[in-house]
């Protein structure tokens, strides 16, 4: 069973929406299972000032990718780029077996793919 | 429905010229629509593509009058009658009278007939209605292709109308998809796979279909949900149900139905509750989707979706499962 705050996130995602001006988004995606999430960024001074995502994906992907855009907001590029598996999986206050962990860490995939498209674009 | 285009390319192979009889008048019934066409090659060997009726005497009657107007050479309506002791004979409920217009056309050089055809067909596919009129003067027929269907009703012209497919959007690459994305196209609909996965849904296991689609499939399905579009959800997958159905139950869709047991599509009806969606736009959601047959296979379920599919087009009462 998942924990409340997976469903409450899942039920009501925060920051589920696109961005108006974003300065960097990436989309990812798992190959076999279909999950989706885009991540839209808007870093202004080296800060994380919007974060926003959509995404067709299961109630573990969308409560992680609800969460991470919440905790990144405010961080510099740099710290939302330290951010790792384990602190997605941690959010989650819940065990997830070993083939549910890819759906915790897919929205993560989308930022740090966002981040180095701002890197590179800036 | 038999794609006409596709008829004709397979008889090019092996066919020079042929008698092209299309149903033009039916009294009494008719299994086939009016504009249901059978061709007849040449000699005995001659090939048979189509249909002008469900088979037996009727297209037997109809393949002698082509064989006899292409040694003459020359086009003519005729009239095949079956009357009641032989349709009882045949199984039929009672007597009929079938018009055809039987014409030679050509396969090995440009044909004026088929000419029309293919230009109408074309402006279909190509999202326009257009008209073939036809009109039998003598023994010469003379054709023409029109935007608009005649002003005035008119027994001397017969008009068939070819308009633009309709569109089935198919979400999820499984199994099902696949048997459904074959059948579907075989019955007339133009058919657009969407999918989030791009092993899935590949041109491989969808060599039918018309598009294939992969990415959000929530985003991907949004410019096929236009006025009278058909939409099945055969992904089993609320990642994928629940964004769509949000949006495609809010829309003018023909037909919006998922795939799932009756416990799941409840479980699915009430998140969409939640989310703000009105009674009437959830019940126009057909869970759990296709004509209750009792198959299991993946072709099974897909034939009791596409009979569902016709219901629909059809606008029988069965469309609605209990």
């Amino acid at each position: 069973m998942y924990s409340g705050i997976v469903l409450e996130h899942f039920r009501r995602p925060r920051n589920h929406r696109a961005l108006e001006a974003p300065t960097a988004a990436h989309e990812a995606n798992n190959p076999l299972c279909g999950d989706r999430v885009r991540v839209e960024i808007r870093v202004e001074d080296g800060v994380v000032r919007e974060a926003a995502f959509t995404a067709n994906a299961c109630a573990v992907c969308t409560a992680s990718a609800s969460m991470l855009t919440e905790r990144v907001i405010g961080l510099s590029a740099q710290d939302a780029a330290r951010l790792g598996g384990d602190d997605a999986l941690a959010a989650l206050e819940t065990p997830l077996p070993a083939a549910r962990v890819a759906c915790a860490t897919l929205p993560l995939r989308a930022l740090h793919g966002a981040l180095a498209q701002r890197s590179v674009t800036v | 429905m038999p794609d006409l285009l596709e008829q004709l390319q397979s008889l090019r192979a092996t066919e020079r010229r042929v008698a092209m009889a299309t149903l033009v008048g039916a009294r009494g019934g008719s299994p086939r629509p009016l504009g249901a066409k059978l061709f007849v090659g040449e000699g005995e060997g001659g090939r048979l593509v189509g249909s002008v009726s469900i088979g037996g005497c009727v297209d037997a009657r109809v393949v002698e009058h082509g064989e006899r107007l292409l040694r003459e050479d020359r086009a003519e309506r005729v009239t095949v009658v079956v009357d009641d002791t032989e349709a009882l004979e045949l199984g039929l409920a009672c007597g009929a009278e079938f018009d055809m217009l039987i014409e030679p056309v050509r396969l090995d050089v440009a044909d004026a007939a088929i000419s029309a055809y293919e230009r109408a067909i074309l402006a279909a596919r190509g999202g326009r209605t257009a008209f073939v009129v036809t009109r039998l003067e003598g023994s010469r027929v003379l054709r023409d292709v029109r935007d608009e269907p005649q002003g005035a009703p008119d027994d001397s012209a017969f008009v068939e109308r070819f308009a633009p497919p309709e569109t089935l959007v198919l979400v999820g690459a499984s199994d099902v998809g696949a048997a459904l994305a074959r059948l579907a196209r075989t019955l007339g609909f133009r058919v657009v796979v969407v999918d989030g996965r791009d092993r899935y849904a590949t041109r491989e296991r969808f060599a039918s279909a018309d598009e294939i689609r992969v990415g959000m499939p929530s985003d991907v399905v949004r410019p096929f949900l236009t006025d009278g579009a058909y939409l099945v959800l055969a992904s089993h997958e609320y990642k994928y149900e629940l964004p769509i159905l949000r949006d495609a139950l809010r829309r003018p869709l023909r037909f919006v139905g998922m795939l799932a047991g009756r416990k799941r599509a409840a479980s699915v009806r009430g998140l969409l509750s939640e989310d703000g969606l009105s009674d009437d736009e959830i019940a126009r959601l057909h869970a759990p989707i296709g004509l209750d047959i009792g198959g299991r296979e993946p072709e099974e379920i897909a034939l009791s979706i596409a009979a569902q599919l016709i219901a629909v087009r059809e606008g029988k009462p069965i469309a609605r499962r209990a």
